[in-house]
């Protein structure tokens, strides 16, 4: 991925341009330039995610919203990030920071970063869901690849499936209504059904009692407005940039993994369709809109590539399970293998990738708890120059 | 084994051997639960006998190549498997005294026969589809699910039912010799328990660990590691997030915690101590344990269901520590930042995995990550101490030459923070480059290598820069006293704060050990300085008074002079009583050293003057007059100085 190739010229370009110029003021037009190039960079990174929406049948490219997708995705929050940082406070002097409309459009960017922490631990708890699910299908894979297919086996995997789909129906039903709904559904022979449904609430712990991912969203957006006029040149565009990457990946994670209390999830951006480095965001945030739209129609799990697919098959074995006797004809048990060669290799994705997903979430919440204590520090200073110790 | 047929006993012949495997589990449960009487007491005497048949056809099956050969199955096989479902039926049959658990010698043979019927059908797999050998490979596999489904419910069950066992801190020691006997149980009220409660782990009686580790190693050996693996781990974390609820500990988002008063956060801040103490002395160690001994054979199991069960805990406790040091930093927040700092800390031994998994790991250097930005948080509130001495620059002297409110409040606070000094050394040994590129480091530094005579003591950055916040104050204190005009009060004010520090590092062996005997001695002596600075200031002129010197002229005393001189010696006497009666030295011991040091010059002098020179006045109404004073009433006055009484209607004067 050629983002961090760019973003080390950008980065040394910047500090060397600030320690030459040591104006309080910088240059107007150097930042200007600075600004286009920080848009372009922003543009171009969205547009090579958004090219994964197209190209759906090239194998090489991760589909969107499949757990590699979102990987490149927090990476491009990284890139982003650091970028925008540089651009803004990288060198500068605080006063200049302190100054309308900075002194209100920081403060409510590092609002909108604390919602994002939340977001991001409600969205580590439900990957714990995920690998729960990942676990079952697991099993599933695990008896269905035994040869022959014996009851046994049929019936091993039926019982993970079920409790598999089941599951993923009750996450999505008390993430949206919020209260624990008790699904009719039988998991283990004395198993009574409320029983087991509680057991996998503590997998989705909740961040506390009445937060909403979805109204944390609706919070960051409130207030988002593009700069008008001369502000549009100035500082406060790097500000809008940042703050619409920074809810649209937010965004993209609570549609993508499932989480607490998501009904009510915007699914407009308040971006002008204008502007030429949001035209990829644009674009995401419609596919990704839509199929959100699709998806709270239908009552699945969540947008990620890999829960669907594992929804889906996990269904289809479960009609085979059900009309299954010893021994099964070739044709479905060559039909039933294509399947969990699928299943199998969706679980690997899993194995693979949920780890790292998770661990990239925590340092995507690492670094905006740095950046959030750097910018306040610099905000702090700022506020000394203007009032200064006697 | 041998043991009398219990109950009714039934003939195993009446089972239809080429019955086919049920439908589903449901049914073949309600088939077993009419069964389960009558085959129990076979299992019994058949069992051994036909296991022994088995062997030999395993040993038999492991020289048979072909697959394409499939060998005959005997009717011992079907007649295992019957047995097999039989003892399943017969746990199920609602009977409690018939449950896993029971008679572990039952459950032995078991599991004996569940590895058995494993072995079985991974030996007679892959012969042609249409042999008796196929279909008793299908039909093993099927017995293998059920037993396997028995044994994941049991499993679950042993775990559930004692679920009310760790919340509950009441029967937290309560063991439970009925567990297995009462099929309701857990809808009986716990039986009264003797022991306090929240001290100990809730530990699993030591016969129902003896099961779940029996089915633990059945389930993996079939190679349902999986579904053993998840039944375990979920239900242990709803145990654990059901202990720490009950603790009092309930996530609270990081918005939320930005937007609450510090008083409220406290709170939930000393509940999070609570039960993160709670969870690094007693809950993980006990956990710990009891992991180890259901997955004994199998420490791999063990080390990453223990560290999966931390992280889903731990995440919640780090999540929140996170959110407290983001909050705006200020001095109150000091002390609970670092008992929260310290709790972290504790923790990392009790979560460390047993073995280097990576989830482990991970886990640890997260929580020291979170420790980290508390200790950083509270290094920078500490050095903003600085800030505060620097910033308090009112000019307002404080009346009567009393200890500044700043040098109380500096000190205590510096006391306070002393008893966390060993925790404080700590965080800023961590984060001592922080403080390097901070420009009062460079100052201190200079100081400090230009005393290093005075501060012999290791100069770890905590005593760096606690002596800088010193020395800071003692510069502050020194451009205060120069709001006195009168020199005097200058020097009692200096004395009275000066002393005030002084007893306050004596008082605390934290701070004393940090800023050093030589450090106390040099403060002494300042102090001995001021002391002695006041006396010259105030009373040499009164002491004037009291000369020989040019009271006589040519061998006799000059009255005018006299008299003169003894006016003098009263006006000033009391005028340095009305003021210095309102002064205030609030240290008895000070104040008594002061009233002693003036009395030991003053009254000898005066009272060999007046022995002198009294004579010289006449006597009556002349010596009324001019000696105002004995010399007793001298010492009375002296001994009302530093009083902070106004004795007489005069306003004080500064």
């Amino acid at each position: 991925m050629p983002a961090t190739e760019y973003q080390g010229s950008f980065l040394g370009r910047i500090s060397i341009r600030r320690n030459q110029i040591a104006s309080m003021d910088g240059n107007h037009e150097q930042d200007l330039e600075d600004l286009e190039i920080f848009q372009k960079h922003v543009a171009d990174r969205f547009s090579d995610l958004l090219s994964a929406s197209d190209a759906t049948a090239d194998a090489s490219v991760d589909p969107l919203l499949s757990i590699a997708w979102l990987r490149k995705l927090l990476d491009v929050f990284l890139c982003c990030e650091a970028e925008f940082k540089a651009l803004v406070f990288m060198g500068r002097d605080p006063s200049h920071i302190a100054r309308p409309p900075l002194d209100r459009l920081i403060p409510e960017l590092l609002e909108r970063v604390v919602k994002a922490l939340d977001v991001c631990n409600a969205v580590t708890h439900g990957v714990e869901s995920v690998r729960h699910w990942h676990k079952l299908a697991e099993i599933a894979v695990t008896a269905l690849e035994q040869r022959p297919i014996g009851e046994g086996q049929v019936r091993r995997a039926k019982k993970a499936l079920s409790s598999l789909v089941a599951s993923m129906t009750v996450e999505d039903k008390e993430s949206i209504n919020s209260k624990a709904t008790e699904r009719a559904w039988s998991f283990g022979r004395r198993g009574s059904k409320d029983r087991i449904a509680g057991q996998f609430r503590s997998l989705s712990w909740t961040v506390s009692k009445s937060w909403s991912a979805a109204k944390q969203i609706q919070l960051m957006l409130g207030n988002i407005a593009a700069p008008r006029g001369a502000e549009s040149t100035g500082l406060a565009s790097p500000v809008f940039v940042m703050s619409i990457v920074l809810s649209f990946v937010t965004w993209t994670l609570v549609a993508a993994i499932p989480c607490q209390e998501r009904s009510g999830l915007p699914t407009h951006f308040p971006i002008p369709r204008q502007l030429p480095w949001a035209q990829s965001i644009i674009g995401l945030q419609d596919r990704i809109g839509e199929d959100w739209k699709k998806k709270e129609k239908k009552g699945s799990a969540g947008l990620l590539e890999e829960m669907q697919k594992m929804e889906k098959l996990g269904q289809s074995l479960i009609e085979f399970a059900d009309s299954f006797h010893f021994p099964a004809e070739p044709e479905r048990v060559e039909e039933v293998a294509a399947q969990v060669t699928e299943l199998a290799e969706t679980c690997r994705k899993m194995e693979e990738g949920l780890g790292p997903l998770q661990q990239q979430i925590r340092e995507v919440f690492h670094r905006m708890v740095r950046s959030r204590g750097e910018m306040l520090d610099i905000l702090d200073q700022a506020g000394k120059v203007s009032s200064p110790i006697m | 084994m041998e043991k009398p047929p219990p109950e009714k006993s039934g003939s195993f012949s009446g089972h239809n051997v080429e019955s086919h495997p049920p439908e589903s589990e449901a049914e073949g449960e309600l088939e077993d639960r009419e069964n389960a009487k009558e085959s129990s007491s076979i299992s019994d005497s058949a069992l051994p006998q036909v296991s022994q048949d088995i062997d030999g056809f395993l040993s038999h099956l492991s020289l048979h190549d072909d697959k394409s050969n499939p060998p005959d199955v005997p009717d011992s096989v079907e007649v295992f498997c019957k047995l097999v479902e039989a003892m399943i039926g017969n746990y199920d049959s609602g009977d409690s005294s018939a449950r896993f658990g029971q008679v572990p010698e039952e459950d032995t043979a078991f599991v004996e026969s569940v590895g058995r019927i494993s072995k079985l059908m991974n030996a007679l797999r892959g012969f042609p589809v249409e042999s008796p050998a196929a279909a008793m490979y299908g039909r093993s596999g099927s017995v293998l699910q059920r037993a396997m489904s028995f044994l994941e419910d049991e499993l679950r069950t042993l775990l559930e039912d004692s679920r009310s066992h760790i919340s509950d801190s009441k029967s937290l020691k309560t063991k439970h010799p009925s567990f297995n006997s009462k099929e309701d149980h857990d809808r009986c009220p716990l039986p009264e328990s003797e022991s306090t409660g929240d001290d100990e782990y809730p530990a699993y009686p030591p016969e129902v660990v003896a099961s779940m580790k029996k089915i633990a190693m059945a389930m993996i050996s079939a190679g349902y590691e999986t579904e053993c693996c998840q039944v375990f781990s979920i239900l242990r974390r709803n145990a654990f997030k059901e202990a720490i609820n009950k603790l009092g500990f309930d996530s609270i988002s990081i918005d939320d915690v930005q937007k609450m008063h510090w008083e409220t956060l406290e709170g939930e801040i000393a509940k999070w101590i609570k039960v993160v103490k709670h969870c690094s002395l007693i809950l993980f160690p006990g956990e710990r344990r009891f992991a180890e001994s259901v997955f004994e054979d199998y420490p791999e199991i063990f080390s990453s269901q223990f560290s999966n069960l931390a992280r889903a805990t731990v995440i919640h406790f780090l999540n929140f520590a996170e959110a407290v040091a983001m909050t705006k930093r200020s001095a109150e927040k000091l002390f609970k930042f670092l008992d929260m700092y310290e709790s972290l800390r504790d923790l990392v031994p009790a979560i460390s995995s047993p073995t280097s998994d990576d989830n482990g790991h991970e886990l640890k250097s997260e929580t020291m990550t979170a420790g980290s930005r508390l200790g950083e948080a509270a290094v920078s509130i500490f050095c903003d101490l600085e800030n505060s001495i620097k910033s308090d620059v009112s000019k307002t002297p404080v009346p009567s030459g009393a200890v500044h409110p700043l040098t109380r409040y500096t000190m205590n606070y510096l006391k306070y923070a002393c008893e966390y000094k060993d925790t404080l050394e700590e965080v800023f040994q961590q984060h001592q480059k922080i403080e390097r590129t901070d420009e009062a480091g460079s100052d201190v530094d200079e100081r400090s290598s230009q005393n290093n005579s005075r501060l012999p003591v290791k100069q770890t950055p905590f005593a760096t820069q606690l002596i800088a916040v010193m020395d800071l104050l003692d510069s502050n204190l020194d451009t205060k006293s120069k709001l006195y005009k009168d020199m005097s009060l200058r020097y009692i004010f200096l004395m009275n704060n000066g002393r005030y520090i002084l007893q306050k590092i004596k008082g605390s062996s934290e701070i004393h050990e940090v800023m050093g005997d030589t450090w106390c001695r040099r403060r002494s002596s300042d102090l001995r300085q001021y002391h002695k600075n006041y006396q010259r200031e105030t009373w040499s002129k009164v002491l004037q008074c009291l000369r020989d010197e040019g009271l006589q002229v040519n061998g006799k005393v000059n009255k005018p002079v006299l008299k003169e001189r003894f006016k003098t010696f009263n006006t000033l006497f009391d005028e340095i009583h009305k003021t210095q009666s309102t002064w205030v030295v609030s240290d008895e011991q000070l104040q008594s050293e002061l009233r002693v040091s003036i009395s030991a010059v003053m009254i000898p002098a005066y009272r060999s003057f007046l022995a002198r020179f009294s004579q010289y006045l006449d006597s009556g109404r002349q010596t009324e007059k001019y000696v105002k004073y004995q010399p007793d009433d001298i010492e009375t006055s002296i001994d009302e100085l530093f009083d902070g009484n106004p004795t007489s209607m005069t306003r004080k004067r500064t």
